[in-house]
Formats: structure tokens, sequence, C-alpha cells
């Protein structure tokens, strides 16, 4: 399936996209616009104004897609708190690993487009994954 | 720039969409018409403020906007660091006075006035000479704490 989002991907596309390959669309093939006009008529759109898939009612798009497929994996949940504050920072959630995120995307966004920057996070928020399901069941932080 | 109108009734999103653009650190040009320096960040900041708006019942608008002289640009940026620098005293004044509190507690209030200056920073997009002030108070409040611990 063709998935469309915004240029200059940010922690929240970058989180979807991750979320996408790795739940949702393996097969993912992503396209990268400037103007809500450039979304190619057999592409979903995401984390763009006025489309199903993206912020509602204080949700990043992160939390609306798990809520739209229904994806009820505690660890995701966990996650969405990390992407809610590093990318909307309203303090809803308490996500310390937040601030490094943001710093982390912003800075690689800086210095690759956004094929590369989506290549890159992908590992990372495998990792975040692993990291997260071993802290909830293990009740603390794993070594 | 963003140009809204949100419904007067029911208060509750009128107030919470008020709350974030202050968060965002915006400057008000007029009622219903808020700006921030460009760029990809406050873009999509405001874009979002502009789907709550319209999620409340109201209507938006974003504009990508140039102010027409340079004097209207330094008033502008001269009025948004005039709002955090009062925001930024707030915060020095604190710490001067935790100075006399006892150590337990100082730890604690260096802990949240950290906190505090981080979240100004982040909407503080023409640094005032009070951010300074602020920093080297905070600093200052740390290093107390150092010398109890080394006594």
């Amino acid at each position: 399936m063709k998935w469309a989002t915004r240029k200059h991907c940010h922690i929240d596309r970058a989180a979807c996209a991750w979320l996408i390959r790795r739940f949702v669309d393996p097969e993912a093939e992503f396209v990268f616009v400037e103007d809500a006009d450039e979304v190619p008529a057999d592409a979903t759109a995401f984390d763009m104004r006025g489309v199903e898939l993206s912020h509602h009612g204080g949700d990043c798009s992160f939390e609306t897609f798990l809520r739209r497929y229904e994806l009820d994996d505690p660890v995701l949940w966990d996650i969405a708190r990390i992407v809610h504050e590093a990318d909307l920072d309203d303090e809803r959630y308490d996500a310390p690993e937040a601030v490094g995120f943001d710093v982390a995307l912003r800075g690689l966004s800086m210095v690759v487009d956004d094929e590369r920057l989506l290549e890159l996070t992908g590992p990372l928020f495998d990792g975040l994954y692993e990291f997260r399901k071993r802290a909830l069941m293990l009740g603390r932080e794993p070594a | 720039m963003l140009a809204y109108r949100v419904p007067r009734q029911p208060s509750t999103p009128r107030i919470a969409i008020w709350r974030r653009l202050k968060r965002l650190g915006i400057a008000q040009l007029l009622d219903g018409l808020v700006a921030l320096p460009l760029d990809s960040r406050t873009r999509e900041a405001l874009e979002w403020v502009a789907d709550d708006v319209e999620a409340a019942g109201g209507e938006a608008t974003v504009w990508i906007a140039t102010p027409a002289s340079r004097s209207q640009e330094r008033a502008l940026a001269a009025q948004m660091a005039q709002a955090v620098a009062s925001e930024y005293e707030a915060v020095a004044d604190e710490a001067s006075a935790a100075g006399e509190q006892e150590p337990w507690l100082r730890r604690r209030t260096l802990a949240r006035l950290r906190r505090e200056l981080n979240r100004i920073r982040r909407r503080d997009f023409f640094p005032p000479a009070e951010r300074e002030r602020a920093e080297a108070a905070v600093e200052q409040l740390a290093a107390t704490l150092e010398e109890a611990v080394a006594k």
C-alpha cells in the first residue's frame, strides 16, 4: 500500500511510519508531499491537516493509529506516551525520554532526507519497543 | 500566523486553545490573530491548533506572512521578548529567595526551577537579557547545594 505524509519528518511521522511497516503494512511505500493537494489518489495520508489518521482531540497521529487499528499492545501505548510528549510537549504524560528523542530526531532531520530518516529511525524504534517491552515485563528498567 | 475564531460557548475548548497558544509562545497581533517566527515546527504547531479550532466549531486559517516594515518586525520581537522576560524574572527571584531554604527543600526547588527554565526556553524566540540572569541565579542555587554537600 502507498502512504503519504508531509515532508520534513519529525518524531510523530517517523514513529507512525515505523508502526505502519511493523504492525499494519509490511509492504508500505511512503510518499512525502509539501501540500495536501499533492497526495496521490491511491495513497493513504497520515499526520496531515484534515485527514483521518492525524491529530484528534489532543491525540498525536501515533495515538490515532493505535486507536483506529485497535492496536492495544501496552508496549505501543507506552511508546505513544514518549511520541506524544516529544511531539506536543503538553505535559499530558510524564515522559522524561521525550526530550532526548525530540533532539535526536530534530538533529537527524538536519543532516539526512526523509527516506533516510525513516531507514535510520526504524531500528531505533525497534530498540525502544524491545526496551519498553522488557521494562514492562520486569516491572523495572532492564540492564 | 493563525487567524481564528472560536465560539464563546462552551468555554472549555476555547480556554484549552488559548492555553496551547500561550505555551507555544505566540505574539498576539489582534484578538484572534496570533503569530510565531516561521520554521517547520512552528508552522506545524499552528496547523494543529487550527484543526482544534475547527473541531471546536470555530474557523481558522494559517498564513505565511512578512511584516511590511522592519520597525514593525522589531516591535513584535520586542513584545515577545518582553513576555518571556517577566517569566525569567520570576524564576530568578525565586532562585535567589530559595538560598535560605533547608538543603532538602532547596534541592527540590532547584529541580522545579530547572524544569521551569526549560519550559520557558522552548517558547523563547528572542532571548532577553533576563534569560542569562535567570540561568545564573539557578546555577548559583545549585552551587550552594554543592557547598552544603562539601561541608
